[in-house]
């Protein structure tokens, strides 16, 4: 694939190719959010419709890119199109590789801004100015650091995207935001700085900036070079580790997300799969230089670090009460997850992690926009504490209820809105807690069933495995808490208020939820084919450097 | 020389960190300014040091590299120095908000207790 | 696909289309949805009734579809007697209970959700136990628990009902979570989840070391589902549920889903120690404590649903004696239970329905109000104390033949006999107070409702099953003979044992134990009847009080209390933490690989290679000491010296100029040297708003040692950290330029090609429009987001009361208008500085030009776009600062967002130019021109680009000062609304 489409590139006449944009679909994701967020810095806040349009447009065009970049790449044999900017081929110039994991995340990150961006421009977009075209740059940071090939690229596209999610984490400003927006930047612009550290030691040590030009030249290294090399590796690892959400590095999650408003972080639950993505790829790509012992130097970090984080993310869980908050612990398990994954190395759990990574995603972001909804309802008080311990009948206390029981038997029908919300509301739940009928059961079974299998020591793999199932019930207790509270109040009926343009997006990520479990054959087999591919970087490597030689 | 420069780099990095680690905002955006240089400088020193030999080609036929610097780093550092320039006035607008909206300069919003 | 496959699947699929079809009815619409749930729920037990040849004989019928071969899982229905038996049940008693569904719910009620998640519920529990699959049985499992939380909570507006729902879920959610890594644990040793693998692997699985960790966690699942001791609790709370779910949820179906999963694991898991001690221990103790607990309670619901935990506990303890006999005793109670369980709970619910109340105290002597109800509930309850005749009493005989039988060669084969002929008589008395109390004795008084007998169809499926308990009782072994046979054959196979279901056996021990409990129980009752009545003292005597409720909630809340301890000390919400923590990691990690280098012995190695070029002058070590100490200083006096601080600052950046312009990096000197003018303004006129630092006010010693401690803790991090970046500089720096000067290095290519292959001699420059234009496109791009981001933001900015109302000097000068008699207020405001202001507007069209220069000479020579920029953008701040806002405004209008925009565009669309030449994104072009002054300049395509940097940074910086410039002149209060969006 890639070594036709450098072929196409020699060129031939205008004509042909002023209407032939297929062999330039790479770099699509990133010039198309550009150049309409460029352009909408032209219109004025008054001219909001149009920029709602714009955008949803351009998103949807987004996610029909992704969807034929995926469909090429999964079709295709070396599984990969490498797309070489200015017409530079690596290692010199900047080289953009669609593979399928690649497409796999451009795919999950434009349907995730599509509803999102939805949501958000039936009523949070107005709230302060310059929303759309900020959005669309932080679609376009994603995008490239899923795209680029090159390590000092990938630095600049982080920043694009954490620029754009400055911005929109204040967006709306307030005490609240700029509180957690001053924490978020600092502990962000700190990572920053660690990541240039980390590529100027990698730099020094190999002179090449391409990712894979980089493994292939420590292969080559000797005495201290190669120290310094993993000095590098090491202190980059931690910036990705930091943007990961991995403990003890993820502090400012659970600050700045529920801080957000809620399209907005809805947009941020992407952002954490960002370092997790690069830590797969990078350790994926060190797996190819087994005589570097990189993967030996990194995986146990990202193990320990991983299980940690989903310990840590279940315990959030559990401890708060507010869904937004769960929901950004939730993110965190979601990582620590997949991190952990990474570090076992097995090629099992990792398409398993994938598997429950799409799912967790979209419910995910699902979530935060619907606690918006949920806050519409009137909250109900908690039981009353006050009860004895200490009761007259073992284990059972139908004295006190008999007689407030009668009268009560009969039902309450749900009015239509809150009844979607519910199930809304119960459809997040079961992706995130891992219960039938939804995909986080699969996923859940894929990773321990890949750990307990695997070839990491018995110890670990006991914890992990318990690590992800009590993830799991810790995130149900906390949503059925929250769900028994907002949804089955005593008396009145309750009823949300939701906009369609509100329902659309949520129905939307949900109904995916749901297609994700009904279709799971192919994409777990699509999945397992991803990790397969990336646990044999060779042919990467090779077309990645030859393309275009 | 690199030992003059390594000591260089590493105490404006420690006294950029020093400052990091402070509690008000004023003192963190140097703190942080103070890394950009010395991140910079570490950058521009990876691709080793060279004197008086600027990547510019006074002769287009028959160059010779290694009669210049290594211009990587330099187109590096220049992208890292605009962004850090970005990044430097973002902090500072935003911990103004902060002290506007918060009413304290403590990197928290809210003066400990 | 054969007709049985097809059978099979609509088996299990026809009551999750019922449950779909029944969302669709209208809320009140009760007969509809009832006859569809019945139409559903009869298809599926005539399927199952017609399967029954294939499985007789205790063959297995199988139909698998794959799946996911990749984790050897399929979709695949296997049925075979036991499942059969148990497929029957759900059918056949689950047909009974929509029936009396129909009539036991309130017109009002919401009805047609009931029985759709009734059915759904059935769907479920088919699929556990006719899945061929064990990942796939714990799907239906986990589905039975969802839908039952649903079914309790049905009506959710009783706290009873909320709470039951939650705690039946949580705990069975445990359960099931814990069975579902038992079963991969499982499947793992076997390699493969397929039931009849796993059934086959037996030995293998015996002797695995991870089998009892297995075995443990299949347990705690079937344990929980099936409330047994420890995690009985659940049961009596799910009793908040409409009766027609606990007759067949919480009695008949559900918590058998457990005791399933125990029959159907028994042949491979039965032969261990673990099993025995641990099944029939928790069966036994759970047997003993249901029937006693179940004495004591006065809610009808209350004592049937003690009664089904002690029988289930009985069943369990059967299973855990694991001889094949005491498993057909095991499976044969399931079936008895199930039949006079049920339709006691029927018979509960009329009498509520028809009486208002459920209190055994209130009622009493119901017999003459409904005797036919009457007579049902005291067939089933002598089942269910084990009277002869009925079928409770067969299994029960059996039950008590089978601890007989046990001979462990310990105490407990005395022991065993004892209790549970004790636990027997127990289940006499709690039988034969719920008759006495309820039917006989005087007429009852102050009940809620009149009562009578019900309508006939809501007496029906009562009347049916108790037909079933009379019928098995006189005949068992023509009745369900065959049934009985075939499921125990299919799980024992050859090992099952002769057995013979007769009534009468001759006077044999467990029938001598049998009458003992009966007449023992008799006497109890009574003896103690007073007292059960009267007592107002609730509950059993000298047994614990507590309230699980009560200790199950609070466990909850404990469990979320000790989650906020731990996030208490192993997270954190402050900024300095989180910082000192990334210093830290980074710093480890930096030298973690050198550490790794000495321990693997090659001793404390810092790669110093051959490189390290002579010091050329003294110059240079002054440079760094200048910037060095600046920093310090900087350090030193940024908390109470702001401005010194800042000057210090701008030192340190002057020193990294010079050290560029030493190290041979022009380009970087220019640049650094711009973008350090720019942040100073910044950074001056954010100096501004910042409050007047105070030193902080009286502390306590300890304080005073707090702070002190933590400074010196920092002080020491932050040199370790310079320490650890030094090192790492250095040797980074000192790498073998063996390795940095390969024959392809970037370095000797980006020169050799900078001219030939992009028509540029400033390498630098052309790197960044050319080989890495990417990169600067990202670049811009950021500035672009954070100019708007500032924007946006400062339009929300209120500056701080206190510091309204201009600054000392400008309040002085205004004071000395007001004095001066020939003055204004403001003049001398307007001529402070008078000629550097004249100066400066001049410099205007000076920095113009220079801009224009470095722009145009920026492919060949240090310059460029971003220069440029900047430079065009301090023009603009010069004005500003000599006029003042409103006077530049007034002259030119800016629109700084729109040069954003029209930069980022310009760039992009440069680099999409290349594809109307079929060419990759941002490939440039070039051509040799002579030009004026300029001599000869390559215009090349990617100064169009570079223009485009250079508008997008004029109007980013521009936008960023002008923003906070406005701060100043903008009224305290005013809203945000006044401002346009462009300022």
């Amino acid at each position: 694939m890639g070594v036709d489409l450098a072929t196409q590139q020699l060129g031939g006449p205008i004509a042909s190719q002023l209407v032939d944009l297929s062999p330039h679909l790479p770099v699509l994701p990133v010039v198309l959010p550009l150049v309409v967020a460029a352009l909408m810095l032209f219109l004025d806040e008054r001219r909001g419709i149009l920029k709602a349009g714009l955008g949803a447009a351009t998103l949807s065009a987004l996610v029909l890119v992704s969807f034929v970049l995926l469909n090429t790449v999964s079709g295709d044999a070396d599984g990969v199109i490498v797309y070489r900017l200015a017409d530079w081929a690596a290692p010199f110039g900047i080289v953009l590789v669609v593979d399928r994991l690649a497409a796999l995340m451009l795919m999950i990150t434009s349907i995730l801004a599509l509803a999102s961006f939805v949501f958000a421009v039936s009523g949070w977009a107005i709230v302060s100015p310059r929303f759309h075209s900020l959005f669309l740059l932080l679609v376009l940071g994603l995008n490239g650091a899923f795209l680029t090939g090159d390590m000092f690229n990938l630095y600049v596209f982080f920043e694009v995207l954490l620029a754009a999610s400055y911005g929109l984490l204040l967006h709306g400003s307030g005490r609240q935001r700029v509180r957690a927006g001053l924490q978020y930047i600092a502990v962000n612009l700190g990572s920053s700085m660690l990541f240039l550290f980390g590529v100027g030691l990698l730099y020094a040590s190999t002179g090449t900036l391409n990712m894979v030009d980089m493994m292939r030249v420590a292969a080559e290294l000797q005495g201290g070079d190669v120290t310094v090399f993993r000095a590098g590796l090491a202190i980059l690892s931690v910036a990705f580790l930091t943007k990961a959400g991995v403990w003890p590095l993820s502090f400012w999650l659970p600050v700045a997300y529920p801080a957000a408003t809620p399209p907005v972080s809805a947009m941020f639950v992407i952002m954490t799969k960002v370092g997790a993505y690069i830590l797969l790829r990078v350790t994926a790509l060190a797996s190819g230089v087994p005589e570097t012992g990189l993967v030996e130097f990194l995986s146990p970090w990202l193990l320990y670090g991983g299980i940690a984080t989903v310990i840590f993310g279940s315990m959030g869980v559990l401890a708060s009460n507010q869904l937004q908050r769960i929901a950004a612990y939730a993110t965190l398990i979601t990582a620590g997850t997949l991190v952990a994954a990474v570090g076992t190395g097995d090629a099992r759990a990792i398409s398993g992690a994938l598997y429950y990574l799409i799912g967790s995603t979209l419910a995910t972001g699902a979530a935060f926009l619907i606690s918006e909804l949920i806050a519409r309802l009137r909250t109900v008080e908690s039981p009353a504490a006050s009860e004895p311990v200490v009761e007259p009948v073992f284990g059972d206390d139908y004295e006190t209820s008999l007689e407030d029981f009668e009268g009560y038997e009969v039902g309450i029908a749900i009015p239509a809105g809150t009844a979607m919300l519910g199930g809304a509301f119960v459809t997040g739940a079961l992706v995130l807690a891992g219960l039938p009928p939804l995909s986080g059961f699969l996923a859940k079974f894929a990773i321990v069933r890949g750990v307990l299998a695997g070839t990491v020591s018995e110890v670990a793999a006991w914890v992990l495995a318990g690590a992800v199932i009590f993830s799991g019930l810790a995130t149900l207790i906390a949503l059925m808490r929250k769900g028994v509270e907002a949804f089955w109040r005593p008396g009145e009926e309750t009823t949300a208020e939701v906009r369609s343009l509100e329902a659309l997006p949520v129905g939307l990520l949900l109904a995916l939820c749901v297609a994700l479990a009904i279709f799971a054959a192919p994409v777990i087999t699509y999945l397992d084919a991803t990790s397969a591919y990336l646990a044999n970087p060779v042919e990467y490597a090779r077309n990645v450097l030859e393309t275009g030689r | 020389m690199e030992l003059v420069t390594a000591i260089g780099i590493g105490v404006i990095a420690g006294a950029g960190v020093w400052l990091i680690l402070r509690p008000r905002t004023f003192q963190v955006i140097l703190g942080l300014s103070l890394l950009t240089y010395a991140v910079n400088a570490f950058l521009l020193s990876m691709g080793g040091l060279k004197l008086g030999a600027p990547p510019i080609l006074e002769s287009v036929a028959g160059v010779d590299p290694s009669r210049h610097a290594d211009p990587v780093p330099q187109s590096l550092v220049l992208t890292s120095i605009v962004i850090s320039f970005s990044m430097t006035a973002l902090y500072l607008v935003v911990l103004l908000a902060a002290r506007g909206l918060t009413g304290t300069d403590h990197v928290d919003g809210e003066e400990p207790d | 696909m054969s007709i049985d496959s097809v059978l099979l699947i609509a088996l299990t699929v026809l009551p999750f289309v019922g449950s779909a079809l029944s969302s669709t009815l209208h809320t009140r619409a009760r007969t509809a949805a009832a006859i569809l749930a019945g139409v559903f729920t009869v298809g599926s037990l005539a399927a199952t009734i017609a399967l029954y040849p294939r499985v007789a004989d205790g063959s297995v019928f199988k139909f698998a579809l794959p799946w996911l071969p990749s984790m050897g899982l399929d979709i695949s229905l296997r049925l075979d007697g036991v499942s059969w038996l148990f497929a029957l049940l759900i059918t056949g008693i689950g047909a009974l209970v929509v029936l009396y569904a129909r009539y036991y719910m309130s017109p009002q009620d919401p009805v047609p959700r009931f029985f759709g998640l009734l059915q759904a519920f059935m769907g479920s529990m088919l699929l556990l136990v006719v899945s061929g699959n064990l990942i796939q049985a714990v799907f239906g499992w986990e589905l039975t628990s969802l839908f039952s939380f649903l079914l309790i909570g049905y009506w959710y507006h009783n706290a009873n009902a909320r709470d039951g729902a939650r705690m039946a879920l949580v705990v069975t959610s445990l359960g099931g979570f814990c069975l579902l890594l038992g079963v991969i644990i499982l499947g793992g040793i076997v390699g493969s989840f397929d039931i009849d693998v796993v059934l086959a692997a037996g030995p293998r699985i015996l002797a695995s070391d991870r089998f009892v960790p297995a075995l443990v966690l299949i347990l705690i699942g079937a344990f929980s589902k099936s409330a047994q001791f420890p995690f009985h609790f659940w049961l009596p709370h799910a009793m908040a549920a409409p009766t027609p779910v606990s007759a067949y949820l919480h009695s008949a179906t559900m918590v058998k889903a457990g005791i399933y999963l125990l029959i159907r694991l028994w042949p491979v898991l039965s032969q261990s120690d673990v099993w025995y001690y641990g099944v029939s221990t928790a069966g036994l103790i759970t047997f003993l404590l249901g029937a006693f607990v179940a004495i004591f309670q006065n809610d009808l619901k209350g004592i049937l649903a003690y009664s089904t935990i002690s029988h289930l506990g009985l069943i369990t303890l059967l299973l855990g004696l694991a001889t094949p006999a005491a498993l057909v005793a095991g499976v044969f109670h399931v079936l008895n239970h199930a039949t006079f369980k049920a339709s006691l709970f029927m018979a509960a619910g009329i009498i509520d329905h028809e009486t208002g109340t459920r209190d055994v105290r209130k009622l009493s002597g119901l017999f003459r109000a409904m005797p036919y109800t009457g007579t049902l509930a005291i067939i089933a309850t002598a089942a269910m104390a084990g009277v002869p005749l009925v079928n409770g009493f067969l299994s029960k005989e059996m039950f008590l033949s089978e601890t007989l039988a046990v001979h462990s060669g310990t105490f407990t084969d005395l022991l065993l006999p004892a209790l549970a002929t004790l636990g027997s008589a127990f289940a006499v008395v709690y039988s034969v107070r719920f008759i006495h109390q309820v039917f006989f004795g005087p007429k009852p008084t102050d009940l809620p409702k009149e009562p009578h007998e019900p309508v006939v169809w809501m007496r029906l499926p009562a009347e049916l099953l108790v037909l079933v308990v009379l019928v098995v009782g006189i005949l068992p072994g023509r009745s369900i003979g065959w049934l009985l046979e075939s499921a125990v054959r299919s799980v024992l196979g050859p090992l099952t044992p002769h057995y013979s279901l007769a009534v009468w056996h001759g006077l044999t021990p467990a029938l001598m134990l049998s009458l003992l409990a009966l007449a023992g129980g008799t006497t109890a009752y009574v003896v103690f009847r007073r007292y059960l009545s009267d007592s107002p003292e609730q509950g059993p005597p000298w047994m614990g009080r507590i309230r699980a409720r009560r200790v199950f909630e609070l466990a909850v809340d404990g469990l979320s209390a000790s989650a906020r301890g731990v996030l208490r000390v192993f997270g954190t919400a402050k900024l300095q933490p989180q910082m000192l923590v990334l210093t830290l990691v980074a710093l480890g990690a930096g030298l973690w690989p050198f550490v790794l280098e000495a321990v693997r012995g090659a001793g404390w190695h810092l790669p110093i290679g051959p490189v390290s070029s002579p010091l050329e002058g003294p110059a240079y070590v002054v440079i760094w000491i200048m910037g060095a100490v600046c920093a310090l200083f900087a350090g030193y006096l940024a908390k109470f010296h702001r401005f010194a601080a800042l000057i210090t600052l701008a030192g340190t950046g002057l020193a990294m100029c010079l050290a560029f312009v030493w190290l041979s990096a022009p380009d970087l000197a220019l640049t650094q040297l711009v973008v350090e003018i720019v942040t100073t303004v910044l950074l001056l006129l954010g100096l501004r708003w910042l409050p007047r630092p105070e030193p902080a006010e009286e502390r306590t010693l300890s304080q005073v040692l707090k702070a002190r401690a933590r400074r010196v803790r920092d002080l020491i991090v932050a040199a370790a950290a310079g320490a650890g970046v030094a090192i790492l500089a250095y040797a980074g720096m000192t790498i073998d330029p063996a390795n940095r000067l390969r024959a392809d290095s970037l370095r000797s290519f980006f020169v050799e090609n900078a001219y030939a292959g992009a028509g540029g001699r400033n390498v630098v420059n052309v790197l960044l429009v050319d080989f890495r234009a990417f990169d600067t496109m990202g670049e811009i791009t950021v500035l672009g987001i954070v100019a708007v981001t500032v924007f946006a933001l400062l339009r929300r900015f209120r500056p701080p009361r206190e510091l309204l109302g201009g600054t000392k000097q400008q309040l002085a000068q205004a004071k000395f208008d007001e004095v001066a008699a020939d003055r204004e207020v403001g003049d001398t405001a307007a001529e402070f500085l008078y000629v550097a202001r004249t100066a400066m507007h001049v410099m205007f069209p000076v920095l113009a030009v220079f801009a224009a220069y470095l722009f145009m000479r920026g492919h060949d020579e240090p310059g460029g776009g971003f220069a440029a920029g900047v430079t065009v953008a301090i023009a603009f701040i010069l004005q500003y600062m000599a006029g003042g806002a409103r006077w530049v405004e007034e002259r030119l209008r800016v629109l700084p967002v729109r040069w954003i925009g029209g930069g980022l565009l310009i760039a992009a669309l440069t680099g999409a130019g290349a594809w109307l030449f079929g060419r990759p994104f941002l490939k440039s072009y070039y051509e040799h021109v002579e030009l004026p002054l300029l001599g000869d300049v390559a215009l090349a395509s990617a100064m169009l680009f570079d223009l485009g940097v250079l508008l997008l940074v004029v109007g980013a910086t521009v936008l960023m000062l002008i923003a906070l410039a406005h701060q100043s002149i903008r009224a305290p209060r005013s809203s945000p609304e006044r401002k346009a969006d462009e300022p």
